[in-house]
């Protein structure tokens, strides 16, 4: 699977106090929507990831409730965030 | 079992949850107040598909939904049916995709709502991590990444999803694919819906350069569908034919990925306006699908497309379409033995109208841009030139069923898009497909890179402004020569007016006729010889006086009688009479009477003594000379004031600066005393022995180097008389040290707020944060230059010279390494940003190696890698600097901590 650049660009390095939108698959929308649940930070969404214990449709399914993110998006998110952590945790 | 798992989920607890979870063999994580909704979903879904199979009979969907994490071969083989893969990788990933769609919670979806969640990606795709990594991470854009995508822009975004489902399904591992596929299919028609979706994915995407995505849209539509009769086997070769579109479009696939944003709002976007073209599409997709390869469906077809017809999808091609039907099917028959990829062709014509006409408009749009515009104008969209065109595409045979078909409608235009696209498609389809997926790609590729480099290095750009300014400045010269002649000649033509004697004839003439009346003619005649004659002489001599040659400018009154008595003896007795008429004529006539005194009153004749020319007669030498000296001398005078305005300001400003950077230092030094005010302060708390005060002198020599003390001395004294004045936390006071008297600092302010941070040593490295492997670091370094960023943070650092403290700090981390060749400091930056350039690709890998994760003044670093031409272009200096940097001094100062804990010289530097 080819992956974004914003993906790439996430996945090679730590992720700091990134905020929400540098993760694949969320844009300007999802981060809006994201932020307003108090998931303001890239690292708040990783710990709902881990607290799902990486668990791919938990996740995703998660992740369309919370912001609404369609299939593709929260994918994307979903595969951003496992590589992140196959790289730093 | 019915009754408990009718119970009502909301009054669970969460342990209850969490235990019914394991009971259907998952395994959730804890339940909280975030991830109980999620629990709760997945437990309704499971309880209903248990109420499901219990009613059905059937078990299989409980192995298929059972998957939680998803593995690739669980995801595969919970993937639905799909047709009989036929050779070819595009079939299999196509298929495989689709599969994907299948995942657990995919299937669940699917049996709920249809068509928008198709798009619940391939899940199974994520489950191959590996493939992932196969792509360089730990990558931006600045290298020429040529993976860049650009975004897909055709057919909206649920079809950029489709589309990218399918080129990301093609990079699937086949083999686990085909092998389920198989089974599946043959298990297919256990469950309608999706024996009926595995059926039609093959259909669908019969056409071509939109395949994947009209495919997958066919798909969504035709599930809503039902009671189409299909032809299994009919799919071969259509899933051959799209075997061929899929794999032309995996190059094209990896491309597309770059922005998720823009696809995001487009899917937001897109998925409403999917479902109104769902509901246009749908009725006649699948009729069209099938109507193709075997002609026993023709009839069908050609129902289907008058239905379709009826159903407006087209508008007025759709009609005409239904008219021709018959013909075209006879005619789309014979080429479809041809080759599959015609029959593509040709089954391009029966897909719906709108998707293609949005993907052919791309098409063909570069190529057909006249006969388009026609269209428009006679139908409500192009889409029957299109369709028309894309007829052409299988075969010739439809050039001369073209105009005969559509006879009614568009015949020049056809006959022209015919040719022409006829022409154009028999370039290839894959030529199309290339021309339309490079003008949608290609560019938007190409300036991502270009972009983010631009915007890199944008901020400090250092506008090409010499070769302007040398521009404007023989612009500036030669409109200022103009400019020059242009008022010599002026001032020139001005000196001119008052050397013309005719003028003076002019006004001469004039007052004669009042005072003179009495005068006789013959006298008049003479008086005017007689003035004119003195005239001249005046002028001539007065135009040597003013030339320099003659030192007299007046004549006086005997001389002028002398010089008219030589002319002649009639002259003389009219002189009398003209110097009268001379003083009685208030005018200018060119001669003026001049008494002994310069403002003497002349009220006879006979106080006049001097003749005076008022209008000298000059060489048009003399005259040119003249102007020209003082046109050069006004300009010179004006440049003088502009120089000397110039110069002021210029003072002004120097000395403004000036004032500024003595305040600075000021406010530095003041920083720098009240810092080490405090951690004396602190150290006094610890340590009981020392006192609490500084000798004012003590702190001076402290914080300035000898060689400085005399420069600074004014700023010292400024930043004391400061502290003395501003600073509430500091007092000044006299104590006796040592016999000695010395004015004091103490700091006053109680220490229960101020920060640690003097415990934290600034500017060291102390550590690394994850360990470089593949995943997150290139395997290879690609350029010898490095971008280092979150060295600083600009806001926080004060001084002059931190930006040397950080480069020593990195040549002190790669000490080891001796290819570093030049360092530059954003000092701007937010991000603190370092730029890096070694002497070849290793070094800066090495470099990289030893700085990227590191931790440093308490943030984490990043490294990555820049195009060589771009740091040359901004750092220009950098083109020539080959000698390799060392560290100024042996102390190590950054590396202190890391020799504290390691005790050794580390791999990282050494002390």
């Amino acid at each position: 699977m080819t992956t974004s650049q914003k993906h790439r660009d996430f996945v090679a390095e730590p992720m700091g106090e990134k905020p929400v939108g540098s993760l694949a698959g969320i844009g300007e929308v999802l981060g809006k929507k994201l932020e307003e649940r108090g998931f303001d930070k890239a690292y708040v969404v990783l710990g709902q990831f881990l607290v799902l214990k990486k668990d791919e449709d938990f996740f995703r399914e998660w992740l369309k409730d919370t912001c609404g993110a369609n299939a593709k998006q929260s994918r994307d998110c979903f595969g951003c965030l496992r590589e992140w952590c196959d790289a730093f945790l | 079992m019915a009754a408990a798992a009718a119970s009502a989920p909301q009054q669970l607890s969460d342990e209850e949850l969490f235990s019914q979870l394991r009971r259907y063999g998952l395994s959730p994580g804890p339940v909280t107040e975030s991830t109980r909704p999620v629990y709760l979903k997945k437990l309704k879904k499971l309880r209903e598909e248990e109420q499901q199979q219990h009613r059905s009979g059937g078990r299989g969907n409980k192995t298929r939904n059972s998957n939680n994490n998803n593995t690739a071969a669980a995801t595969v083989v919970a993937a639905g049916p799909a047709a009989a893969a036929a050779a070819g990788m595009g079939v299999r990933p196509v298929a495989g995709d689709l599969s994907y769609l299948r995942t657990p919670g995919g299937l669940c979806r699917i049996s709920a709502s249809g068509s928008e969640n198709l798009l619940g990606g391939p899940g199974g795709a994520s489950a191959a991590p590996t493939a992932g990594s196969k792509v360089l991470l730990g990558f931006s854009s600045d290298e020429s990444d040529v993976e860049a995508s650009p975004r897909d822009q055709a057919g909206g975004g649920g079809r950029k999803d489709r589309a990218s489902l399918q080129y990301r399904g093609l990079k699937a591992p086949p083999a686990p694919l085909a092998a389920s596929e198989v089974t599946n299919s043959n298990s297919a028609e256990r469950r309608k819906p999706h024996s009926w979706w595995g059926a039609r994915r093959p259909a669908g995407p019969d056409l071509q350069t939109p395949p994947g995505k009209d495919g997958a849209v066919e798909d969504e539509e035709g599930e809503g569908e039902d009671g189409e009769e299909r032809d299994p086997e009919a799919e071969e070769p259509l899933w051959a034919s799209r075997t061929v579109n899929g794999s032309r479009l995996v190059p094209y696939s990896c491309r597309e990925n770059y922005s998720d944003s823009e696809e995001e709002d487009d899917d937001d976007v897109a998925s409403s306006r999917q479902v109104l073209k769902d509901d246009s599409l749908s009725r006649h997709r699948p009729r069209r699908t099938h109507s193709k390869p075997l002609s026993p469906l023709t009839a069908k077809s050609a129902g289907g497309r008058l239905e379709t017809s009826v159903q407006g999808g087209g508008g007025h091609a759709m009609n005409d379409r239904a008219a021709a039907a018959g013909s075209l099917d006879r005619s789309r028959n014979l080429e479809e033995a041809a080759t599959a990829e015609q029959g593509g062709g040709c089954d391009q014509v029966d897909s719906s109208p709108v998707p293609r006409y949005r993907v052919n408009a791309k098409k063909l749009t570069p190529l057909l841009p006249p006969p388009l515009t026609d269209m428009d104008s006679t139908l409500d969209s192009s889409t029957g030139s299109l369709l028309k065109t894309n007829n052409h595409i299988g075969g010739g045979a439809f050039n001369v069923d073209s105009p005969r078909i559509y006879s009614n409608s568009l015949p020049p235009s056809a006959a022209v898009a015919a040719a022409s696209s006829l022409r154009i498609n028999h370039a290839n389809h894959t030529g199309s497909n290339h021309t339309y997926l490079k003008n949608t790609y290609n560019k938007p590729k190409l300036s991502e890179p270009e972009e983010e480099l631009l915007q890199q290095f944008k901020r400090e750009e250092v506008s090409p402004t010499g070769s302007f300014s040398a521009h404007y400045l023989s612009m500036f010269l030669l409109t200022a020569a103009c400019l020059f002649f242009l008022i010599l000649g002026l001032t020139y033509l001005g000196m001119r007016g008052t050397g013309v004697s005719e003028d003076g004839e002019l006004s001469i003439e004039n007052p004669f006729g009042e005072t003179f009346g009495k005068i006789q003619e013959s006298e008049k005649n003479l008086m005017m010889n007689t003035l004119y004659k003195l005239h001249d002489r005046l002028a001539q001599l007065a135009g040597d006086h003013e030339c320099g040659s003659s030192s007299q400018r007046t004549l006086s009154v005997q001389e002028a009688a002398a010089y008219l008595k030589d002319l002649g003896p009639e002259y003389e007795g009219i002189f009398n009479t003209s110097l009268q008429w001379i003083l009685e004529n208030g005018k200018d006539v060119g001669i003026r009477c001049v008494g002994f005194g310069p403002e003497e009153e002349l009220t006879n004749i006979t106080d006049v003594q001097f003749l005076q020319s008022t209008r000298p007669l000059m060489s048009f030498w003399c005259r040119f000379r003249r102007a020209f000296v003082t046109v050069t001398h006004r300009l010179l005078l004006l440049c003088l004031g502009v120089v000397m305005v110039c110069v002021v300001l210029r003072y002004m400003k120097y000395r403004w600066t000036k004032e500024e950077e003595e305040t600075r230092q000021m406010y530095d030094m003041v920083v720098k005393i009240i810092d080490v005010l405090r951690s004396h302060n602190e150290a006094c708390q610890e340590n009981k022995d020392l006192q609490p005060y500084m000798p004012i002198p003590h702190v001076r020599d402290s914080l300035i180097q000898p060689h400085d003390r005399k420069k600074m001395k004014k700023v010292w004294d400024r930043a004391v008389d400061f502290l003395a004045a501003n600073e509430s936390r500091v007092r000044t006071e006299t104590r006796r040290i040592g016999g000695a008297d010395f004015l004091v600092w103490r700091w006053i302010q109680p220490s229960a707020s101020c920060d640690k941070i003097l415990v934290i040593p600034s500017k060291v490295w102390q550590g690394q944060a994850f360990h470089l492997d593949r995943r997150n670091s290139p395997p290879n370094s690609l350029t010898p230059c490095l971008k280092i960023r979150n060295m600083f943070d600009p806001v926080m650092e004060i001084g002059d010279q931190w930006h040397l403290a950080i480069q020593e700090a990195i040549l002190e981390k790669c000490s080891d390494n001796d290819g570093i060749v030049h360092i530059a400091v954003d000092k701007n930056s937010r991000e603190g940003c370092v730029y890096v350039k070694c002497l070849s690709p290793e070094y800066a890998g090495k470099a990289f190696k030893a700085l990227h994760g590191s931790w440093f003044d308490g943030k984490l670093v990043t490294v990555k890698y820049l195009r060589l031409d771009r740091y040359h272009h901004r750092f220009p200096q950098a083109l020539t600097s080959n000698t390799p940097l060392k560290p100024s001094n042996k102390h190590m100062n950054s590396m202190s901590h890391l020799r504290l804990r390691t005790g050794l010289t580390n791999s990282q530097g050494s002390s």
